[in-house]
């Protein structure tokens, strides 16, 4: 596991650093073509990928733009390598109950569900992050973030894992065969967990959206200036349903060490 | 292809334990972040090009001017657009948004900037070290540092990959931006296939190398504090008190600007 955590962080960040020239919100995010490795990497490493991504994304920011926003960025990071392998085939009718092979139509819009969740949840914590700390609004980063998230991994992610997973599985590094049947998590509360986490997902982020943009009153007054930094309804509301996303990592008890202890493979 | 920041050097910030470094960009962060005004970010930048003279990492600093005078640039001119203010200036900009872009722009410049000096002046192995002995756990430690390594060897690989495909007629460089985007992706396969592929022979290497073995290991750099170091944890801690002062009296708000 450790080895694919340092392979998946050096690829990430790899593919990060020569597109920090290409700035969305300069200082916080950029073009990101390595957007689409995270779910990839997600649903072939499981954990190794969730802290190989987290560790890539500081490592680039460490390539010109760390500064306040790289511990959310960490987070967030986390968030988006950990959350699609924790929901994949525990999100009842939604999930297709295989391995994500890209075999068929319903693993593509499992890949997609999980993908736009993950990253939504990426940018609902580094929003939320630089909003407390008065930087950028939650409504520009929030909204631009999960774009640049979700519509690129989404779109060409699974063609991505198509081509990968095979080999990834003949060369016997697959997360689910790397670690021990009672280590990849199965327990009865997994479920619960991938739908809490989920819904806190999706409903916190689009609630300090709306409060961001002012809903409920003066559009354009309340928004953009709330906007200028540390809103705090905004910041008020957000951080229970952080607070439900970890919670789901408790109950789901997806793995997320990086694994040396009990004779495991360094891989 | 050489993406390290690092600059060789022996100056005192060279000499500086990689711990208290550490702690002053986090103090450094705190500081620039804790008014709206630009006074604090600017005489922060002030200090940062201080050090980086004293440092002589303007050669790492000149590698990242064009970002930092982008992120400076587009932080102004979008706060001073997109906050407000009660004293017009010129259109929709105001005295007060102009002041809160400017202190924006100057709070991720001096924060940014501050963090290449830190690079330029800490070897990679000196990073992980000063992490391990600041309590984080030895694999994260690992993988960042190894990571952090083999950074420069990928970046390298994807660059061949690139001028392979371009001798085979791969046009990346043409078209709107989103048709660039779609002609890299398939060169993320190749770079991450490759890297997988190598995953076996680096666990073998560990693994022969007893990583893991035993919970406690010895290190080849051993960190020591010197009275130096102990004084810049104290700048640092300065740094924490000037944060707590500011945001407490509220000293360093812009009157006027709306939030």
């Amino acid at each position: 596991m450790i080895v694919l955590t340092v392979l998946v962080a050096a690829v990430y960040a790899a593919v990060l650093i020569p597109f920090k020239a290409i700035p969305i919100v300069p200082g916080i995010t950029e073009l990101r073509i390595a957007q689409v490795l995270p779910p990839v990497a997600s649903l072939l490493f499981g954990p190794a990928a969730a802290w190989g991504i987290a560790i890539g994304n500081l490592i680039g920011d460490l390539f010109g733009t760390f500064g306040p926003g790289s511990a959310f960025g960490f987070l967030g990071n986390f968030f988006l390598g950990a959350m699609p392998y924790m929901l994949w085939g525990r999100l009842g009718p939604l999930s297709a109950h295989q391995e994500p092979a890209m075999a068929n139509r319903r693993q593509v819009l499992e890949f997609i569900i999980v993908t736009a969740v993950s990253g939504i949840a990426c940018a609902f914590a580094i929003a939320w992050g630089l909003e407390l700390l008065g930087l950028f609004p939650f409504t520009v980063l929030g909204l631009l973030i999960a774009m640049n998230n979700v519509i690129l991994p989404g779109a060409v992610g699974w063609i991505v894992l198509r081509l990968l997973y095979r080999r990834v599985k003949r060369w016997g590094l697959i997360w689910t065969e790397l670690m021990e049947p009672e280590e990849v998590g199965n327990q009865p509360t997994a479920s619960v967990a991938a739908w809490l986490c989920a819904v806190a997902t999706l409903a916190g982020w689009a609630l300090c959206l709306a409060l961001s943009v002012g809903a409920g009153g003066k559009f354009g007054d309340a928004g953009l200036q709330a906007g200028t930094g540390g809103a705090m309804n905004v910041v008020l509301a957000g951080a229970p349903f952080l607070a439900a996303i970890l919670l789901s990592f408790v109950l789901g008890s997806p793995r997320t060490d990086l694994g040396q202890q009990g004779g495991e493979r360094a891989a | 292809m050489d993406v390290y920041l690092y600059v060789e050097g022996n100056s005192p910030l060279h000499r500086l334990d990689p711990r208290p470094k550490m702690l002053l960009v986090v103090g450094l962060i705190f500081l620039a972040v804790a008014a709206e005004h630009p006074l604090v970010p600017g005489a922060l930048l002030g200090l940062v090009l201080a050090a980086a003279q004293v440092a002589g990492a303007w050669p790492a600093l000149r590698r990242v001017r064009t970002i930092l005078l982008t992120i400076g640039g587009f932080s102004t001119v979008a706060w001073a657009l997109l906050a407000r203010g009660t004293t017009p200036l010129l259109g929709p900009v105001t005295v007060e948004s102009l002041l809160y872009g400017l202190g924006t722009g100057l709070k991720l410049v001096a924060t940014i900037a501050g963090s290449v000096v830190f690079l330029a002046t800490t070897k990679n192995e000196e990073l992980a070290a000063g992490l391990i002995r600041l309590g984080l756990p030895y694999p994260v430690a690992f993988a960042f540092s190894t990571a952090l390594r083999l950074v420069p060897t990928f970046v390298g690989t994807g660059a061949t990959i690139i001028q392979a495909q371009k001798s085979r007629g791969l046009d990346v460089e043409s078209g709107h931006l989103l048709e660039r985007m779609r002609k890299h992706i398939p060169l993320v396969v190749p770079i991450f296939a490759g890297a997988i592929r190598s995953a076996n022979r680096l666990a073998m290497a560990l693994e022969s190398k007893g990583f893991g073995a035993r919970p406690r290991r010895t290190y080849y750099l051993e960190l020591r504090m010197g009275p130096g170091d102990w004084a810049a944890v104290a700048v640092a801690a300065l740094m924490f008190l000037g944060f707590l002062l500011i945001r407490l009296t509220g000293w360093g708000e812009i009157p006027g600007l709306h939030r």
